[in-house]
């Protein structure tokens, strides 16, 4: 690493700039050992599975650099890694049921959820974990909403009370996106009022993640309407 | 290498924070082009498939339904304007995000088809698409680490090069050409043309051919051998 004085800081100790060789060779001995795995393959599903070790070993390289930037740059990563393999294993899935002529749905539900806990459970739980949810904001606030609405969901789904309130959620979801991105590019254009682009973006994106999650207890609730 | 030696010369550029977008011909040229090329697709209608029969005087023809037109004409707009985004931006990463999506939607213009064939070859070139996203994104990373930036104008302006950045350099030239589908891995490639639909199907070879030009010029102005 000749670059390596000249860039990094003082104030960062030498052990943690020491450590990036290493994990760049375990980065590529990793996806080494992935691709000899795909070599040895012994069907299409292994081959599948061992090209994730590989994006695995991808997301070490990029985090090995180990600023703020590389952190922003995992999330794209690793999106992209999933779309890929959710790509390719729907292509897998479509190739078999045109060769074996059988159909198969596309979410293995409806789950039989019978816990007890669902029924006896009160629904205020439901509001606490909103409500701490709006206070953490963010993502791990989206979270904890989003569980939320899902717990809110599940349980009125097994009492059978139709329940349309959260019919909504997708438009909100929408709007919350447009928000979290004019607040995003105020940081860029006006940097002077960061604090409402901090404020915009912040908002945007807990309404965003948890009506992601509280939209997978909507159509968990479709399945169960169709069962019944 | 200079940006303006390289390109012509330098219009100007919008700097939006640490992303900086810069104009010269012939970014723009691609970026045009890109963009002309998605808006004739969007009107278009899909081409049908003839074969003559042995023995008849009838004739087999294989069409493309409208739920499935419908899906092909979206992919192949997204695919059209990753393309345009890949040509223009000025930031490194945003290239080979630009690139990595361009590759999965390669993956679902084909994945709809009921040829066994075809849809075997796209599993292969999946793949190799995925595979070759450890070398891309890792080239990135690895340019980010040995020079401190992915701004492609600081890029062209610093004078770091070192064994490193040429490592990363090899590291990217791989994983675009893995994730493109050119020379080494053409061959499945090449199987999933034969799927009806064609005006859509060319957009999988015109993105692949611009990406190549754009990553020649990135590779040049990290590295400046002239």
């Amino acid at each position: 690493m000749i670059g390596a004085e000249v860039l990094v800081p003082n104030l960062v100790s030498p052990v943690v700039v020491s450590l990036y060789e290493p994990a760049l060779i375990v980065g590529l001995l990793t996806g080494f050992i992935g691709l000899l795995g795909i070599a040895f393959k012994k069907g299409d599903l292994t081959a599948l599975i061992l090209t994730d070790i590989v994006g695995l070993a991808m997301l070490i390289i990029v985090a090995a650099v180990a600023t703020d930037l590389a952190e922003a740059l995992i999330l794209p990563g690793l999106v992209v890694e999933l779309a890929e393999i959710l790509a390719i294993s729907e292509i897998l899935m479509s190739r078999e049921m045109r060769k074996s002529g059988k159909t198969v749905e596309l979410l293995p539900l409806p789950l039989s959820l019978d816990m007890e806990i669902l029924e006896t459970a009160p629904a205020f739980l439901a509001v606490i974990l909103v409500a701490y949810g709006v206070f953490l904001t963010g993502f791990t606030g989206g979270v904890v909403a989003g569980v939320g609405i899902l717990f809110y969901v599940l349980t009125r789904a097994i009492r059978g009370v139709p329940s349309n309130i959260f019919e909504g959620v997708a438009g909100a979801s929408g709007i919350a996106w447009t928000l979290w991105l004019v607040g995003f590019l105020i940081f860029f254009v006006a940097p002077q009022i960061w604090l409402l682009g901090l404020f915009m973006s912040s908002l945007g994106i807990l309404i965003k993640v948890a009506s992601k999650a509280g939209l997978i207890g909507i159509m968990g609730r479709e399945e169960f309407r169709k069962e019944k | 290498m200079d940006i303006a030696t390289l390109g012509g010369q330098l219009f100007g550029y919008i700097p939006l924070g640490d992303i900086v977008l810069y104009f010269t011909p012939f970014n723009l040229f691609l970026f045009g082009g890109a963009v002309l090329f998605t808006f004739l697709i969007a009107l278009s209608n899909t081409e049908t498939q003839v074969e003559a029969r042995f023995g008849t005087l009838k004739d087999r023809e294989v069409k493309v339904g409208k739920a499935e037109f419908k899906i092909r004409r979206f992919l192949a707009i997204i695919c059209g304007l990753a393309t345009a985004g890949a040509m223009i931006t000025g930031d490194l990463f945003n290239f080979t995000l630009f690139v990595a999506l361009i590759g999965i939607v390669n993956i679902g213009l084909v994945g709809a088809v009921k040829m066994v064939d075809v849809l075997d070859s796209a599993f292969q070139y999946g793949i190799i698409a995925m595979i070759a996203s450890l070398p891309l994104f890792g080239g990135a990373a690895t340019i980010l680490a040995a020079t401190g930036t992915l701004s492609l104008i600081q890029l062209s302006t610093s004078n770091l090069i070192t064994p490193m950045t040429q490592f990363a350099s090899v590291l990217l030239l791989m994983g675009i050409a893995g994730e493109t589908g050119i020379a080494p891995f053409y061959a499945t490639k090449a199987e999933m043309f034969r799927t009806p639909g064609s005006p859509f199907l060319v957009i999988i070879h015109l993105s692949s051919l611009l990406v190549i030009i754009r990553a020649i010029e990135i590779l040049l102005i990290i590295n400046k051998p002239f």
